[in-house]
């Protein structure tokens, strides 16, 4: 493997992982509330379609994040609505959103007078920085390289991680998952915590499938993210709810996929069916060393994941 | 406080309530479907009729909508049993596929030298051990050491379904039809090994349920074999009680460990069964495309709409069975066939917000409560 061929590769696993960063720090805010959304898979594909559908009518890539953004956590709400307003099942109203967002993604890309299915993008999100110092060797391109929604992502990474662990709101935030009782005794708004994250999560999960659609393959087919959604829900746990070890988690996945299509060309071939499995198996693997109660609380599980809070039942 | 309404917990909800929910959960996801369809400019009318007509409208569409329900029945009762006793088994879709590739792997090994009834027999079981061997792997966690099985079955479906792929697309394996070079497939199982359709069994039926098999009458005794032991029997007894309340099951002398971890197995056991009748049956082979619908998610929307009944799952899976068979139909009328995909989830949306509906009550805070004695004596 000569030198280019490894950075390009790098390059490529960071722009992978990046749809998977977003929406798996969206789950974080989302689990850290107590809300498991199992919606991830349909918030991103609505999220992938409406910013393709942006960028494709009025070719404003902004516009394309910004629906994005605003369908994912339109998507959300009806989750947040289910689960914290009606407090009625979590798992199940999760996966109802999945297969909705599954269905209506497609059914948007085919169903009106101009079919997106088929379509490139009529732009995309690129390299920000082409020659000077993206020409630098390896570090150029590995840091300099990306485009800005690589960028955003870490900085979300580092705003996210900063305020869960180190503000109020965060405190609150994790009190609110792990206690709402008493959270609710301390003066939070335990149901308006959770509506906020939620519907933030589903943004994040939403611009996700944006980052797929606008980025890493310009265009529109049927369910173009893969497994994208469930490896977001499969890395939270392996990052143990927080936001920096889903990124390298996210990166990691994305660099092992990248790996295997170069191995192909070289003629070595691990089958990429095997290698799909890896990051599930390992969320499994982490899942039975998690266990229950103490371990999994003190590496950050919240106690209250998917229990539905009600003031008068207190 | 002044409140313009009061929501108070109902303590046993009206048969009529627990209809009129699934129902409107219904009516409810095609008025959501008809607000999409109008803004894509395509008419409602046309689109819901058609849909009608394929699945009901003629024997041959009539049949076809029954071998859909088929796995739903299933996928279905999986779910059902499972949730009844707080088990989430949201692996029905792996647990089917697993099941698939267990039973289309004994047919294969077995090839021509098992006798017919023997031969299906063993297959469609095969079916059903993959299903609860796949389940049983979350099953023990959960019951040894306290692992969450929503993660664990979730995770689980994602695994089946690559396993799935890499046996007939990433690999030679003996479930790949050495004889397909171009495009990869299942390898057929011997026609020994496959469930008789009715037509074969009596010729006068053919025209009627065409390439319908003996796999519809299987889930159909299976759903209410299943209502009989849970309604009929002491175990039974012991699961609803257990369902309950672990705490009164204790109390009673159920071993709840032990009946959680059976209600998980035989959750498993019914895709995985699914998954053995459809290559028994309908497929013949280990189909991945076919297989992979998601019929194991759609069992949950059976089960969600069937308010975990096992018997009423039959009637709900041929809905759903009926939305699966129209879908495709709708393409020659233009419209994409992921309609009936978007109307499942939106059914599903409905449903499981309606629960809120069948648990609470809603009223006025002037009205007086009539069952508040009774409301507060089943929920203490």
């Amino acid at each position: 493997m000569n030198e280019s061929a490894e950075i390009g590769l790098l390059v490529l696993a960071i722009a992978a992982g990046t749809p998977v960063v977003y929406a798996a720090v969206g789950e974080i805010l989302a689990e850290r509330a107590g809300v498991l959304n199992l919606g991830v898979q349909g918030m991103m594909l609505v999220g992938a379609v409406a910013g393709f559908w942006a960028v494709f009518t009025v070719e404003s890539l902004w516009l394309g994040v910004l629906l994005s953004l605003i369908v994912g956590a339109a998507a959300a709400a009806i989750h947040a609505f289910n689960s914290i307003t009606l407090r009625v099942n979590q798992i199940v109203s999760g996966l109802a959103l999945t297969i909705f967002g599954t269905g209506l993604s497609t059914f948007i890309g085919r169903a009106g007078e101009t079919q997106l299915a088929g379509e490139p993008a009529p732009k995309s999100f690129e390299p920000l920085l082409t020659g000077g110092l993206a020409d630098i060797p390896l570090i150029g391109p590995l840091v300099f390289g990306h485009d800005i929604l690589v960028y955003l992502s870490w900085l979300l990474v580092a705003a996210t991680s900063y305020y869960i662990f180190r503000t109020k709101p965060g405190l609150a935030l994790r009190a609110v998952g792990e206690d709402p009782p008493s959270a609710e005794s301390a003066g939070i708004d335990v149901a308006k915590v959770r509506y906020i994250h939620v519907l933030v999560g589903g943004a994040l999960a939403g611009l996700g499938g944006a980052y797929i659609s606008l980025a890493l393959v310009p265009s529109w087919t049927d369910e173009p993210i893969g497994q994208a959604g469930w490896i977001a829900i499969a890395l939270v746990i392996l990052a143990s709810w927080r936001p920096w070890r889903a990124l390298f988690a996210a990166y990691l996945f994305g660099a092992a996929g990248q790996l295997n299509f170069y191995l192909q060309t070289q003629g070595v071939d691990i089958p990429s069916n095997l290698l799909a499995m890896l990051p599930f198996v390992l969320a499994i693997l982490a899942m039975l060393v998690l266990a229950s109660g103490e371990r999994a609380r003190k590496l950050g599980a919240p106690a209250a994941l998917a229990i539905p809070y009600s003031r008068e039942q207190r | 406080m002044t409140r313009r309404f009061i929501v108070e917990p109902r303590g046993v909800a009206d048969s009529w309530v627990k209809l009129a929910v699934p129902v409107a959960s219904v009516v409810a996801a095609l008025v959501l479907g008809a607000i999409f369809l109008a803004i894509t400019g395509n008419s409602v009318i046309e689109v819901y009729a058609k849909m009608l007509k394929t699945a009901f409208g003629s024997w041959r569409g009539f049949s076809e909508t029954l071998v859909s329900a088929t796995p739903l029945i299933l996928t279905g009762l999986a779910a059902a049993v499972a949730f009844k006793m707080l088990v989430w088994n949201i692996g029905g879709e792996g647990q089917l596929l697993i099941g698939a590739v267990l039973a289309s792997g004994v047919a294969i090994m077995m090839g021509d030298n098992v006798p017919a009834v023997a031969a299906v027999v063993l297959v469609i079981s095969a079916g059903a051990v993959g299903g609860a061997l796949w389940a049983g792997i979350a099953a023990a966690p959960r019951v040894y050491l306290g692992t969450n099985e929503i993660i664990t079955t979730l995770m689980l479906n994602f695994i089946a379904i690559n396993l799935m792929n890499y046996l007939v697309f990433g690999s030679f394996s003996p479930w790949r039809d050495p004889d397909a070079t171009q495009f990869p497939q299942g390898r057929p199982i011997s026609d020994r090994a496959r469930l008789p359709e009715f037509g074969e069994l009596i010729p006068g039926l053919k025209s009627f349920l065409h390439r319908l098999d003996l796999g519809f009458v299987i889930a159909v005794v299976v759903a209410i074999l299943i209502w009989v032991v849970l309604f009929r029997t002491p175990w039974g007894f012991g699961y609803r009680v257990a369902g309950d309340s672990a705490g009164a099951a204790r109390y009673a002398g159920v071993k709840v460990s032990r009946t959680f971890f059976a209600t998980f197995l035989m959750s498993g056991a019914a895709a995985g069964l699914a998954g053995g009748i459809m290559v028994a049956g309908v497929l013949g082979k280990m189909d991945p495309r076919s297989l992979e619908l998601g019929l194991g998610f759609t069992g949950i929307i059976v089960a969600a709409l069937a308010r975990l009944n096992p018997v009423v799952v039959i009637p709900v899976a041929i809905l759903l069975g009926a939305l699966i068979n129209s879908g495709p139909a709708l393409q020659s009328i233009g419209v994409p066939s992921s309609t009936a995909v978007m109307l499942q989830g939106a059914i599903l949306i409905f449903a499981v917000a309606g629960e809120f509906l069948i648990r609470n009550r809603i009223r006025r805070p002037d009205a007086v409560p009539t069952e508040v004695s009774e409301a507060e004596g089943a929920t203490a």
